[in-house]
């Protein structure tokens, strides 16, 4: 249709043409037309070809994008350090054994009598201190309170000090007693300001711990732990510290030097209560560690389940 | 018989009307069909549809047969003392009010639910139940439930809740627009009721009332007429016939539309005065039985609505399609159930442009505004567009291309044609006043005249002025105001002494006026009439100052000017006068016009006055506007062919040069029979040829000429012309005014009706509302019909846009094992928030061409979301702008410590509330909450580089041909859009309180910046691609890209 009876050109008086009706096949390949998908292999050559040049182009933009951002990183540093970067100037804490199947949670659970089980966190936790045992080649110093402490100097993490929380006891996991490592969040250029002193609001064993150390071991990073809710608090009991209750001075601030291992605490519970969930939350003790313990919003603190069969 | 029922049972409704109101033909019991239409005797099986029965009950009315007596029995009135109260009000408990029940509505709570449930809003419901599921799985199943996919399928829900019920409120605001038709004033009828003359409301007559009709009143019911003193009624709005029609009480025809005894409901009294009984009232009407049928005529989807539907279902099909791709991939990856259906809530969410369907919403509610303010009242929001897709329009003549009033075109005197000035503000060529052979003629005109000005008309200028009386009076009585002045004046000084009204057997006009001058006893004789009549009355003629002798010579110069005026398409009257000699006729002469006692013969010929309903002015110009924007103009009327084939010409709807086949045979002079139908590019045709035409033979008509007239239909060939139309896949926009158009109307893609003239009926059936009843309104109309069109394009394709980098960050969270780039708020707040006002403001944007330049888009093939669309937002710019965004996330995680390689495959340790240390490339080590504060970061700077490269897609968007050098940034809106959405965007982010509301945290200064390249990218990539697409019109470019 829609010739009318003048001259062709003249488009004004033409009625629509409609769109030709197809069949599915015909859509997927038409053979009179040799369209594939409504188009000919030219056709679909173009196109591809079309962005594949624009698609080339896009990646090159992003590429220098990319390069010119990376090339104003540092190797050694982050670009922004505390206040100025999100992670901020309040470490939290971490702690092993740490299942690395994220659907386990936090949760410590195993059944004593299974040795696969407890097994596995024995493996989990001689895997986190592999980088411990093995300093070979590393420059580093046995530290202490009395020395001066030089900003660049990485040192010892003695795995000796973890008390019966050693490789061969199997971190006390086959006798029940198992230990947990806890360790402070690494935060660039980051340093503590101690607690020299007991304050209100810390748990009483800990003041009495503190009032009891030196002074001169008193610069440190004081950890407790404690039963999480009422109900926890009440089953825990009889726990040891190792090799001190805090993390010494000596090891900070982390400013990211070769070999740094971070300082470890062994918690050990010596008597966790049997097939009952204990949930169990450690905080650190500083002056510029701010600690808030509610579930959405954590600060200075970590928390953990141990379940025992 | 059997033959019949089954032709009846196929009826639909449509044709059911056109059975319905078979009036203008001579009765000869048949319809237009052919089929016997009385069927009063047909079985009453016939027709199984209820609204065939309707018709049957029209077509059994026998209140205009019947004897006067029989009929006051049947309705127990009494032709004088009328109805008894009581049974006045049994009759109206029985029957209910006089009214025309409106319309079947749509009950407001289903309008409700379409807007909770339709479009996009099931994807989203979805999406919030699949939120709520969630939530309640992890509520059960974990003792500390993250309740992000509570809040997220709560903020769903408010969207799909709040879009709802704004768009509810949108379609319910203009659809109040007809209330303020409804509410009328109420029209009040004198009625008899026990002897008692009553003023009640129309609504309160029932059957058997006597009611009194005087001229100017509004039939308030379908009556018979039992008594009538020269009664005439304008049935214009039912059957389209243009002269009033004189009723009385006597039967003179088996159709009730042409018997002289009955009057309709609706119609209007011009002349005289009537008293009649009420046979029908309300929805029993004739005019209620129309309105009845017209609004059940099925109309369709409008073509924006059916564009929006394809989009939709485009849109969803993406979604879908892409959100079970991923939701089994996620299986496959060994994703966790619970965390594949979250994926499959942020893909859903993604996809969807919540904010699109307001946009266009308000898009078109804007559009609606502007064409108010042009006169263009639209009823349905979605028809704004329909008149921009329109490729042909079916035009009334009269008063939407004519002006509606009878104006002198031409006088012929003094032996020469003379045009008279008929625009409407006077501004055409003017003649000469002074010649004795105008002073004799206008004299004529003056005196042997009945019509007047109405009173209380001071400031209104004489063309609009309301007159009283008969249209060619009225025409000649403003003529001679403006050439004359002061016409009563000049009345009063030539006193009427006496008159022989106009009738149909004399068809003359006689009066007899005193002598305006005082020294001239003689009395004068005027006289006007059918030309041909008066010419034989005549023996002399007055030709320049002289009284010459009529020979055949000068009766051959009245023949020619006679068959030229007519050939015009104008209705000519003849003048001429007669000095009545002192002697036989002294002042005092008592004239008897029963028995004439004076001369009527012998009279001297003046000249002759022609009138015609003019075109307005604009008209001719909207038409050639039409013609240039590929739009065929019909005219379809129910005027003789010959009016309607000069007012076409004059107007341009039969342009200059272009014959019918009757001019090309009379020019070459063969039969007609002999012409190429072909040949012929115009074409008059008669309804009675249309009468005899096949479907087929219609198609042929309508496709082989282009141009058309259409004279002398009656309205079921109005309906057939348009179904003939919309068959040739044409979107039909009709034009009328009567209620005997409106089911044309109805079936058009856009009925327009007329906001003066038209019947209410007319506007309930229609679309589109001309305020001022002029043609050249609906070229303004598909104007912006066109425009916005094309904004709404653009508006989609700025829209659309940013659903790639909402995408992407999804699909590059499942299959690349990152941190989440951009949450499902942050989509929530770019698609409802950022891109809203700036969508909305391309509303606003100019045209690029001329739009009137070019054909109107085919429904079939020009879509308004088509691939190229599709193609540039997804393909092309949106991947630039998930560039962008992509970017601005490694920016951020880099800067803080986590480098680009670290992060892939992170994201089980990033998403593990247990991991409180996970490290990043320098060795830091990140709490479960300092590093969700990182990612959030992350997507307030993702969302902020989508808010600033969407300025450079805005700017894009404004065109899509010219340069913006070209198209310029005078739109204010959208500068005003480019500001909103970035302080809008601002405020997101850095105002306090955000972190806890939206997760959305401030940002550093610098990180605005690293999207800017892209920003750029995307204005210099777009340039260029419109560069060459105008440089190669109908290029590779141009079939891929030009959207």
């Amino acid at each position: 249709m829609s010739k009318n009876n003048g001259k062709g050109d003249q488009y004004e008086n033409q009625f629509p043409q409609p769109a030709e009706k197809q069949t599915l096949s015909e859509m997927i390949y038409n053979p009179s037309k040799g369209t594939i998908f409504g188009r000919t292999g030219k056709s679909w050559g173009q196109l591809f070809l079309f962005y594949a040049i624009f698609y080339i182009v896009l990646g090159i933009l992003f590429t220098i994008c990319m390069q010119v951002m990376l090339s104003t990183m540092d190797n050694h540093q982050p670009k922004w350090k505390l206040d100025e970067s999100l992670i901020g100037t309040n470490p939290g804490l971490g702690f092993r054994p740490l299942s690395e199947q994220t659907e386990r949670g936090s949760v410590i659970e195993y059944d004593r009598k299974k040795p696969a089980e407890y097994e596995y966190y024995i493996s989990l936790v001689d895997e986190f201190l592999k980088d411990y045992n093995h300093t070979e080649g590393r420059k580093m110093k046995h530290c202490d309170f009395k020395q001066n402490h030089n900003d660049n100097e990485v040192c010892v993490v003695n795995i000796d000090n973890f008390g019966p929380c050693t490789a061969a006891n199997g971190y006390g996991y086959k006798t029940g007693e198992p230990c947990i490592f806890l360790k402070l969040n690494k935060i660039f250029g980051w340093v503590p300001d101690f607690y020299e002193s007991a304050i209100n609001g810390m748990p009483a064993d800990l003041q009495e711990l503190i009032n009891a150390t030196s002074v001169d071991e008193r610069q440190q990073i004081w950890v407790s732990c404690n039963g999480h809710l009422s109900k926890d608090k009440e089953h825990f009991h009889n726990i040891s510290y190792y090799p001190s209750q805090g993390f010494p001075a000596y090891y900070y601030p982390y400013l990211n030097q070769p070999g740094y291992l971070s300082p470890l605490v062994a918690v050990q519970l010596h008597a966790p209560p049997k097939g009952k969930m204990l949930d169990v939350e450690c905080r650190a003790w500083a002056k510029n560690i701010i600690y808030s313990g509610s579930l959405r919003d954590r600060k200075g603190s970590v928390t953990f389940q141990i379940l025992l069969d | 018989m059997a033959l019949r029922s089954d032709y009846e049972s196929q009826l639909e409704r449509a044709d059911s009307y056109r059975v319905a109101t078979v009036i203008a033909t001579d009765d000869d019991n048949r319809t237009a069909d052919g089929h016997f239409k009385s069927r009063r005797k047909m079985p009453a099986k016939a027709a199984k549809k209820e609204n065939l029965d309707d018709l049957k009950q029209e077509l059994d009315i026998d209140h205009h047969k019947i004897s006067p007596e029989e009929m006051y029995q049947r309705f127990q009135t009494h032709p004088e003392n009328g109805l008894s109260h009581a049974k006045a009000k049994e009759n109206l408990e029985r029957d209910g009010p006089n009214a025309l029940t409106p319309p079947k509505q749509t009950p407001e709570w289903v309008k409700f639910c379409k807007n909770l449930f339709g479009g996009f809003a099931m994807l989203l419901w979805i999406g919030a139940i699949l939120c709520f599921v969630a939530y309640s799985i992890q509520a059960t199943t974990s003792e500390e439930p993250s309740d992000d996919n509570l809040y997220l399928g709560i903020v769903l829900s408010a969207v799909v809740i709040v879009t709802g019920i704004f768009s509810y409120y949108q379609e319910s605001k203009s659809s109040k627009i007809m209330e303020s038709f409804k509410n009328m004033v109420p029209q009040f009828a004198t009625v008899i009721r026990e002897g008692e003359k009553l003023t009640l409301r129309a609504e309160d007559l029932v059957l058997g009332d006597v009611v009194e009709v005087k001229f100017g009143d509004r039939i308030p019911a379908d009556i018979r007429i039992i008594e009538a003193r020269n009664f005439k009624v304008d049935n214009s709005s039912l059957t389209g016939e243009s002269e009033p029609q004189s009723r009385g009480s006597e039967f003179t025809h088996e159709n009730p539309l042409e018997t002289k005894n009955l009057a309709f409901f609706s119609t209007n009294a011009v002349e005289g005065t009537a008293k009649g009984v009420v046979i029908s009232c309300g929805d029993h009407t004739v005019m209620g039985r129309i309105a009845g049928l017209a609004s059940g005529l099925d109309t369709g989807e409008t073509p924006i609505a059916k564009e929006i539907h394809h989009f939709i279902h485009l849109i969803t099909g993406v979604a879908v399609f892409l959100g079970v791709t991923f939701f089994v991939i996620a299986f496959i990856l060994g994703y966790h159930w619970l965390d594949a259906v979250i994926f499959l809530i942020g893909i859903i969410v993604a996809n969807v442009p919540e904010g699109l369907l307001a946009t266009v919403t308000v898009c078109l509610t804007l559009t609606a505004k502007r064409m108010a303010s042009k006169n263009c009242l639209v009823k349905n929001l979605e028809a704004v567009e329909t008149l921009g897709s329109t490729s042909t329009i079916c035009s009334d003549k009269t008063g939407t291309l004519t002006q509606n009033r009878m104006t002198v075109a031409h006088m012929w005197f003094d032996n020469q044609i003379i045009e008279a000035d008929t625009t409407e503000d006077q501004s055409g060529v003017q003649y000469d006043r002074t010649s004795p052979g105008f002073k004799a003629l206008s004299r004529i005109a003056t005196l042997c005249n009945r019509a007047e000005f109405k009173g209380g008309q001071d400031g209104v200028p004489i063309l609009k002025k309301e007159v009283s009386g008969d249209a060619s009076e009225a025409a000649l009585l403003k003529c001679m105001e403006l050439a004359l002045g002061d016409v009563m004046n000049i009345r009063k000084r030539n006193r009427k002494i006496a008159e022989v009204p106009f009738n149909s057997t004399n068809k003359y006009q006689v009066s007899i006026h005193e002598n305006e001058d005082p020294n001239d006893p003689r009395h004068l004789l005027v006289m006007k009439g059918a030309p041909e009549r008066i010419l034989e009355r005549c023996s002399t003629i007055f030709i320049n100052g002289k009284e010459k002798v009529l020979d055949e010579e000068m009766k051959e110069a009245f023949n020619n000017a006679y068959m030229e005026l007519g050939g015009l398409g104008e209705r000519v009257l003849g003048f001429c006068d007669f000095m009545l000699p002192s002697d036989k006729y002294p002042t005092g002469f008592k004239y008897n016009t029963d028995e004439i006692n004076f001369p009527i013969d012998n009279l001297r010929f003046v000249g002759l006055m022609s009138m015609i309903d003019p075109p307005r002015a604009a008209v001719p110009d909207a038409v050639a506007k039409c013609r240039s924007a590929g739009i065929k103009v019909i005219m379809v009327t129910g005027d003789h062919p010959i009016t309607a084939k000069a007012i076409a010409k004059s107007v341009g709807i039969i342009s200059e040069g272009n014959e019918t086949i009757e001019d090309i045979a009379q020019r070459l002079n063969i039969p007609v029979s002999e012409v190429n139908p072909r040949e012929a590019k115009a074409a008059v045709v008669h309804g009675a040829e249309l009468r005899d035409v096949s479907d087929e033979q219609l198609d042929e008509i309508l496709r082989y000429h282009t141009e058309i007239v259409f004279a002398r239909t009656s309205p079921q060939q109005k309906l057939i012309i348009v179904e003939g139309c919309q068959r040739m896949g044409a979107i039909v926009a009709v034009t009328g005014d009567g209620v005997n158009d409106s089911p044309a109307l109805k079936k058009a893609d856009i009925g327009v009706a007329m906001g003066i003239a038209g019947s209410d009926v007319s506007k309930q059936a229609a679309d589109m509302i001309l305020l001022d009843d002029n043609f050249a309104s609906i070229v303004t109309g598909v104007e912006e019909g066109r425009l916005i069109f094309d904004n709404l394009k653009k508006s989609i394709a700025y829209t659309l846009t940013s659903n790639i980098p909402e995408i992407s960050p999804f699909l590059a969270f499942i299959l690349c094992d990152i941190p989440l780039p951009l949450g499902t708020v942050t989509i929530l707040c770019i698609d409802l928030g950022t891109d809203m006002i700036p969508a909305i403001s391309l509303a606003y944007e100019g045209p690029e061409a001329d739009i009137m330049k070019r054909r109107p888009r085919n429904p079939d093939v020009d879509n308004l979301v088509n691939e190229r669309l599709i193609s540039m937002a997804y393909g092309q710019i949106g991947m630039i702008q998930a560039a962008a965004g992509f970017f601005v996330y490694f920016v951020i995680m880099a800067e803080n410590g986590f480098l680009p390689m670290k992060l892939f495959g992170i994201r089980k340790m990033w998403d593990s509330k247990a991991v409180n240390d996970l490290t990043d490339s320098y060795g830091q080590e990140w709490t479960y909450r300092d590093r969700k504060t990182l990612e959030y970061t992350c997507h307030t700077a993702f969302f902020i580089s989508i808010v600033v490269v969407q300025w450079a897609d805005l700017i894009i968007c404004k065109t899509r041909r010219n340069s913006i050098f070209h198209q310029g940034m005078r739109n204010w809106a959208l500068n005003f859009g480019l500001v909103f959405e970035t302080v809008l965007a601002a405020f997101l982010s850095y105002c306090p309180g955000m972190d806890k509301g939206l997760r959305m945290y401030p940002l550093k200064l610098v990180w605005w910046f690293p999207a800017i390249p892209f920003m750029l990218a995307i204005f210099v990539y777009d340039e260029t691609r419109r560069f060459y697409l105008r440089r190669n019109p109908g290029g590779w470019l141009e079939q891929e890209t030009y959207y």
